[in-house]
């Protein structure tokens, strides 16, 4: 036994340059080698050293502080990133920041600083890993590969013109030989495209917009001119997922622009607000499915399609599901784009129901008014960008959700208002975690959260259900009924998604609260 | 040039953040850096009015705060972070070096760090140039019209700095060379493209305000206020509403019954001073202790009590904790209204001059 562990470990040291790529598509155990721990979204890891039984022993193993790093840390950042774990190194990133950390004790390795030329810096989702490479945007707009050994520089490309308010903040993907990037933005009214780099040289291999082009297109009958659409947002925020059988990656896509005052793109306004299912290796697009039809209040689409396999009336079913920020939970068939299950997780007041394609139908009168209109969930969303998780052994899918109200007013009541043009003020509301049955969309439990509370999420094996709350606390929760079981303060909100992972025997917990990056173990 | 100012702003940035911080920027650290880096914000320049429209949306957005500290944070970017910072941070551009200076500045806010800075009495030159040479076929705020292509989207326009690439393009490539447009001096055409990345940044979501929420029926919404809506159970016109239109705007009003322990914007203040949320704790053995709610979470409850001692708890299931928030109903409401109903009532307010 002893011999074959050695062996085992042996093989480990000889990758250890790099990162097998076969790691990308198998759930994470001794590695959490991509933004979702795998291709699925799920966020589910199947470790269980770190359990139910023994969670009340889980100890601090190490702190590292961004803030305190050598060379200057962005003070008062956060993390937001979530860290991706190689060959016992962490890989994160905050915006104009890279950082390899010793996963084991929390000691810097390397941190790179990329010198700014500006661009929105409200937060970077992290890396990700291609053989002995790093990949990570940038605010002002470059696509960054750093040598995962030493984070000295490969090569950056531009990808986005800063000039037209395009930034860089999701954390790329990598598909084969493909590295998946998007861009984000939603001052000015320009067009949200999704691209592929080459992992080598980062030439371009292709880019989709996610509006139409011209008139005649697919999805601009959506849509009154040319104009509009080419102006129509769409931003490509966040790292889709991908089924390597079907070989679709599942891309999100933003809302449209202008972003509150809609009358001069009436319509559905395809592409954005939508999962969309493109083929990795053309940027063809296969299927879509639209969350928010004629968006007019900031709810992009942009939360993670989670991908898993169920039985739907009898049948296995290759699945997709989305807590949208519009406050709809969704099931689709990944493989066609068939909508099964629309429904509310948390109670909405802007929709008339659903269409025969299980899109929302808006209710004009929820639009955004010149004397405002009280509308519920608020700009922030029913969900925004943190992680959801689903957890294969409870068959349930969790989010952390808010249910909000605001006003949302139109500021420009003119023709052809750009850009804003309006927007919500105000707010009151509550958040929980909800445990959603995506076979039927039926809340099974919500978990009301005192004071906010909007992290990603983690389920494991472990019967554990970590997230953070709005008091600073880390919590692990009972997935099968949210009862909370275990928690630390950290002096600030979880701000990114927790992640696990083992080394020699040991199960770590690596999550984010402001800038200081935490790392529990099951030390004993 | 550039990149000298870039080195000393990197430099200066460690030595900001390990600085003794003043409340205002401790305040600010603590309600924003959940969501988003303190940077998103200090890299902007804005009128207090237009800080306090920013705080507005973001407590929209979900921003937790106390009163008290949305105040310092108001205080604190206005003091910082206000128009004449701009100035300063803008004159580094050219010359100088000093505007990098102070935090991130603005290269940390959407678009490129070097973006044109409108300088207003050059953009109010160059409305007049705007009027006489451009309006007609680019309409009044440049987003065009059937005769000439929107300036907002151009990215000729995105891409110029002070004319860089406005005037050649007016030189060489506009469709219209015999106007006038391409016998512009240079001065005018510098003050153009002021006017017209003014015309731009109009665009941006903190540009505008809200236009005009009086528009419901104060009968109606008088009748709503004793009636359905339950408000005279707590409230008087007389008493502590009197003169309230005097004291706040209907913005400020319409907010203010809407999300009583938000900022919602609008103007004025002095109207009913909230009330704290109050929580009783009561063990297995042993009174019920009552005071002002400090903290409440799965694990822990903390208050402060008559005397103004802190009291804090371990949550068990022997331990009875039972919060009240003074402005529950005011929450309940939320899903009753109708829009109709607010307009009305704040239409009602406005009367309570």
């Amino acid at each position: 036994m002893k011999a074959l562990v050695t062996l085992f470990l042996a093989c480990g040291a000889l990758l250890a340059q790099g990162l097998n790529p076969a790691k990308l598509g198998a759930p994470p155990t001794d590695t959490w080698p991509t933004y979702n721990g795998d291709y699925s979204g799920r966020r589910y890891s199947t470790l269980a050293k770190i359990n139910q039984g023994n969670i009340n022993s889980m100890s601090l193993a190490w702190v590292y502080r961004a803030n305190g790093a050598l060379g200057g840390g962005p003070p008062g950042g956060r993390i937001s990133a979530t860290p991706v774990e190689v060959n016992g190194v962490l890989y994160f990133t905050m915006p104009d920041h890279a950082w390899a950390v010793d996963a084991r004790t929390g000691r810097e390795i390397w941190h790179y600083m990329w010198t700014s030329h500006g661009g929105e810096h409200i937060g970077n989702r992290g890396v990700a890993v291609y053989g002995n490479w790093l990949y990570f945007l940038t605010p002002d707009c470059n696509l960054v590969s750093l040598n995962l050994k030493d984070g000295s520089e490969r090569w950056r490309k531009t990808f986005c013109d800063l000039d037209q308010y395009y930034f860089g903040s999701m954390a790329p993907l990598v598909v084969k030989n493909h590295i998946i990037t998007g861009v984000s933005g939603d001052d000015l009214d320009r067009p949200g495209y999704i691209e592929s780099h080459d992992p080598e040289t980062g030439d371009l291999q292709w880019r989709w917009y996610t509006v139409p082009q011209k008139m005649g297109d697919p999805g601009s009958e959506t849509w009154p001119n040319e104009e509009a659409m080419k102006h129509g947002g769409g931003m490509a925020w966040l790292t889709p997922t991908y089924d390597p059988e079907l070989n679709m990656i599942y891309v999100p896509t933003g809302n449209p622009q202008p972003v509150i005052a809609g009358k001069a793109r009436p319509g559905a306004n395809l592409f954005t607000a939508s999962v969309v299912a493109l083929n990795p290796d053309t940027g063809k697009m296969q299927w879509y499915f639209q969350s928010s039809p004629h968006d007019t209040h900031d709810w992009d689409a942009t939360q993670t399609p989670v991908l898993f396999d169920a039985e739907i009336d009898g049948k296995k079913r290759k699945l997709v599901a989305q807590a949208s920020r519009n406050g709809y939970f969704f099931t689709i068939d990944r493989a066609t784009g068939k909508n099964i299950v629309s429904t509310e997780y948390v109670k909405v007041n802007w929709s008339k129901g659903v269409d025969a394609k299980g899109s929302p139908i808006p209710d004009p009168a929820k639009d955004p008014q010149l004397d405002g209109a009280l509308v519920s969930p608020n700009q922030g969303g029913g969900t925004n960008w943190p992680p959801p998780t689903y957890n294969p052994d409870t068959g349930l899918f969790y989010v952390n959700a808010s249910r909000a109200f605001s006003m949302y007013y139109i500021y420009d009541a003119s023709d052809k208002p750009e850009g804003w043009g309006g927007n919500d003020r105000g707010g009151w509301g509550e958040t929980m975690i909800q445990a959603i049955d995506p076979k039927t969309g039926k809340v099974k439990w919500s978990h009301k959260w005192e004071d906010g509370g909007r992290s990603g999420l983690l389920s494991t094996a472990g019967k554990l259900l970590f997230a953070g709350d709005g008091s600073g606390n880390l919590v692990a929760l009972d997935p099968a009924n949210g009862n909370p079981l275990w928690h630390a303060n950290l002096g600030n909100s979880v701000t990114n998604g927790p992640i696990t992972y083992e080394l020699d025997g040991t199960q770590y917990l690596v999550v984010a609260a402001g800038d200081n990056l935490f790392g529990f173990a099951m030390l004993r | 040039m550039r990149k000298g100012i870039w080195v000393a702003t990197l430099l200066l940035a460690p030595a900001v953040g390990m600085a003794q911080q003043p409340a205002g920027a401790q305040a600010l650290q603590k309600v924003c850096s959940d969501c988003h880096a303190v940077e998103t914000v200090t890299g902007q320049r804005r009128t207090r009015a237009q800080w306090q429209e920013s705080i507005s949306s973001m407590i929209a957005r979900g921003a937790k705060g106390t009163e008290e500290e949305f105040a310092l944070v108001l205080d604190y970017l206005t003091s910082q972070y206000g128009p004449a910072a701009a100035t300063a941070a803008t004159a580094g551009r050219g010359g100088g070096g000093a505007g990098g200076g102070r935090g991130r500045g603005a290269a940390f806010s959407p678009g490129s760090a070097d973006k044109h800075v409108v300088d207003e009495a050059a953009a109010t030159r160059g409305r007049a140039v705007y009027a006489a040479e451009c309006i007609n076929c680019h309409g009044t705020h440049a987003r065009g019209s059937d005769k000439g292509a929107d300036l907002i989207r151009s990215e000729v326009v995105l891409h110029d700095r002070y004319g860089s690439t406005i005037g050649p393009y007016l030189k060489n490539g506009h469709p219209t060379q015999t106007t006038a447009a391409a016998r512009l001096t240079p001065a005018q055409i510098a003050d153009v493209s002021h006017t017209i990345h003014q015309e731009v940044y109009n665009t941006l979501r903190s540009a505008l305000q809200i236009q005009n929420v009086l528009t419901g029926d104060p009968k109606a919404g008088a009748a709503y206020f004793n009636g359905e809506g339950k408000c005279a159970t707590c409230h008087s016109p007389t008493g502590d509403l009197a003169h309230i239109a005097a004291r706040m705007d209907p913005p400020g009003l319409q907010q203010r019954f809407l999300f009583p322990g938000g900022r919602g914007g609008g103007r004025g203040r002095g109207g009913p001073v909230g009330k704290p949320v109050t929580v009783t704790v009561t063990p297995q053995s042993g009174a019920p202790i009552a005071g002002t709610l400090v903290h409440l979470d799965d694990f822990n409850v903390a208050l402060r009590d008559g005397s103004g001692e802190y009291r804090s708890f371990k949550r068990t299931a022997a331990l009875k904790v039972v919060k009240n928030d003074p402005a529950q109903a005011h929450h309940d409401l939320l899903d009753h209204y109708s829009d109709k109903n607010i307009h009305d009532i704040v239409a009602y307010l406005e009367t309570l001059k």
